[in-house]
């Protein structure tokens, strides 16, 4: 019969999934792979509301708050699943609200004018059943995959703004975003040709500097490979700071590989613009507070090995991955929607999700 | 409605529950002035509620009951343009006022529940006067069972702050009165600093009774992390870029006002607070950041 076993394809995929999150945030690469993992999860709840039983708006998105919970603890701190989770929500109340015929707009969020000119308390319970509801949601889930795959390209596009001729630009670790960014402004033929130099922070221990450095040299751009220990030494000689990072918070700072901090606050000490390339899929509606879920600690054995047991009975040592920058320190986001202040992050989220989301 | 009744209703408003915020009972007096209002067209009704307000602001001239007031005011110019034949339109903003007043009185909970999660185990928070919302955040977290202490400013000239360590007192919080003056001294050892706000200006930044500016500035010096506990109903109208543009009917209490010829003599009982010092606002709309205050008091006002 075409319907159980639909349903234990799912829990299968959904099992897949989850272990996979589980497996892959082994710290060996904290950014590769928010993208993909963006995009499957996308998908993943796209089969989801093709294929599980539900018959209205608010059944599907307890699904989907189920199901979210469930991803989101196998590995906490990877938030692009839950970003993505949260868009897939507000996109279904987008779609409900449509069908319903309300203007979806004024009703969604909480203000002062709201709490002044309505009616009554809303109990907005979704209940009703669309018939056109689970083609509509698809159809904007699919758009929502469109605008996924071309992140990267659109944030490379604004690089020409950016950078300019015989720049020294410093950026730290391994980001996928910064690589492209950096490779479309090299690749330019003719008199828009920028020639700069970059320089990478090695970003001990995983070391991930060393790899951004060979693809960035094989699009022929000059890179310079320094430790982390350098950077402030090297500071006056740079002109601008490019980082990528794992999420943005919702205050404005960033969780990013750590050494970022450090990065950022030699830049404030010479006033170097720091700029960050982040795409919209890693906007969090996280603060910084939460002890527990905020860090996350590896093996410590890149920092020490087990091979110096003498040492390590008498030694505690940590292994973090993630660094808080605050958003002070930071001076332009770049998405693929447009260079942003960081004070102006709190307008972006309340576009991305809805309130009632933030706790799933 | 006159005079005397309009300023017997606030107080006793006042005297009943304590707990309430001057602005709520502010609004709650301007709803029982409408319903008893005998006014024939809308015009006269929104004069008579600004005569109204200022009445109350001789009263007691804090920010809260302006905002309350100017709030009001905007509630009335919102519905009114609803639905054009008076009698109706009073009925709904009678409708609209009690669960608009029903609303808010859920707000200090819903900025309770934001805010206790900042507060981590082993916390020391520092905090200024004499605050009933700080009050209810500290009650949520002790509630949640963390552990905390509390330093609170004396806050002179009324000496606010005992009030405040009396409260936590009763909460089993320990509690250390310090003189304002030693602000800067226990910072080290503070790990956050919580305040209320008695307006929230356009700007992000506060208005808030008089030490509050010197502890956000003690605070920026140490980057201990300064955040604003406010309800929603506290944002005004105002875009003051430094103390001087504060207006002086804020600054002195109502009776100073009346009686004192020269007010540069006269000490002021609150200061503002610009926002590059603030970290966060806790309010019942969300958790926010200064820069989105004026887009919520935009949203509301144009």
């Amino acid at each position: 019969m075409p319907g159980p076993d639909k349903e234990t394809e799912l829990t299968e995929r959904i099992e897949a999934f989850l272990s996979d999150l589980k497996r892959g945030g082994s710290g060996t690469g904290p950014l590769r792979g928010s993208a993909e993992t963006a995009r499957e999860t996308t998908a993943l709840l796209r089969r989801i509301t093709a294929q599980a039983r539900w018959s209205s708006a608010g059944d599907l998105m307890e699904i989907i708050r189920k199901e979210g919970r469930r991803m989101t603890a196998a590995q906490p701190s990877e938030t692009t699943v839950g970003n993505m989770i949260r868009r897939v929500l507000k996109i279904i109340r987008e779609e409900y609200a449509r069908s319903r015929g309300s203007s979806e707009e004024t009703d969604q969020q909480e203000s002062l004018h709201k709490l002044l000119t309505s009616g009554g308390l809303s109990e907005e319970n979704f209940r009703q059943h669309f018939a056109a509801l689970k083609a509509n949601v698809i159809e904007a889930i699919n758009e929502l995959l469109t605008e996924l795959e071309g992140t990267t390209d659109n944030i490379a596009m604004q690089a020409l703004e950016h950078i300019h001729s015989n720049e020294v630009i410093m950026t730290i670790g391994r980001s996928r975003t910064v690589e492209a960014f950096l490779e479309d402004a090299a690749r330019k033929r003719g008199d828009m040709k920028r020639k700069f130099h970059v320089i990478v922070a090695e970003c001990a221990p995983f070391c991930q500097g060393h790899e951004m450095a060979t693809s960035l040299s094989k699009a022929g751009i000059e890179t310079t490979v320094i430790a982390d220990a350098a950077i402030f030494a090297v500071m006056s000689r740079v002109n601008k700071v490019i980082i990528g990072t794992q999420t943005v918070l919702a205050n404005g700072g960033l969780r990013a590989v750590n050494g970022t901090h450090t990065l950022a606050l030699a830049a404030k000490h010479h006033s170097t613009p720091l700029i960050v390339c982040a795409p919209m899929f890693k906007l969090s509606p996280q603060f910084p507070n939460e002890e527990d879920t905020f860090h996350k600690f590896v093996s410590p054995h890149e920092v020490l090995p087990f091979t110096e047991g003498e040492i390590l009975s008498k030694v505690n040592v940590h292994c973090p991955v993630f660094d808080y920058v605050p958003p002070e320190l930071i001076t332009l986001y770049i998405s693929n929607i447009g260079g942003h202040a960081p004070s102006y992050i709190y307008r972006l989220m309340s576009e991305l999700y809805h309130p009632e989301d933030h706790e799933l | 409605m006159d005079e005397e009744e309009l300023v017997e209703y606030f107080r006793t408003q006042m005297r009943k529950d304590p707990d309430m915020a001057s602005a709520v009972a502010a609004i709650r007096t301007l709803l029982e002035f409408l319903k008893r209002d005998k006014g024939e067209t809308i015009l006269g009704l929104r004069e008579s509620l600004k005569w109204a307000t200022d009445c109350l602001t001789k009263v007691d001239s804090s920010v809260a009951v302006s905002s309350g007031g100017e709030l009001f005011l905007r509630f009335i110019s919102l519905t009114s343009l609803e639905h054009q034949d008076l009698s109706r339109c009073k009925k709904v903003m009678e409708e609209r006022g009690e669960l608009f007043l029903e609303k808010i009185s859920l707000s200090r909970t819903k900025v309770a529940k934001l805010c206790h999660t900042f507060i981590k185990d082993g916390a020391k928070i520092l905090t200024h006067s004499y605050s009933r919302v700080v009050l209810r955040v500290l009650e949520k977290a002790a509630a949640e069972k963390k552990r905390f202490s509390v330093y609170v400013t004396e806050s002179q000239p009324d000496a606010a702050g005992r009030q405040m360590a009396d409260a936590l007192r009763k909460l089993n919080v320990p509690v250390t009165v310090v003189l304002d003056a030693a602000v800067g001294y226990v910072l080290e050892k503070v790990d956050l600093v919580i305040v209320g706000a008695e307006g929230v200006v356009e700007s992000g930044g506060i208005i808030n009774k008089i030490g509050t500016y010197q502890t956000a500035v003690c605070s920026k010096a140490h980057n201990k992390p300064f955040y604003v506990v406010a309800e929603s109903f506290k944002f005004v109208r105002l875009y003051p870029l430094n103390q001087q543009d504060v207006p002086d009917k804020f600054k002195y209490k109502a009776d100073t006002l009346k009686t004192v010829q020269n007010l540069s003599e006269e000490h002021p009982m609150i200061d503002y607070t610009p926002p590059s010092l603030i970290t966060l606002l806790f309010t019942d709309l969300g958790v926010l950041t200064p820069s989105a205050v004026s887009d919520e008091l935009i949203k509301l006002y144009l």
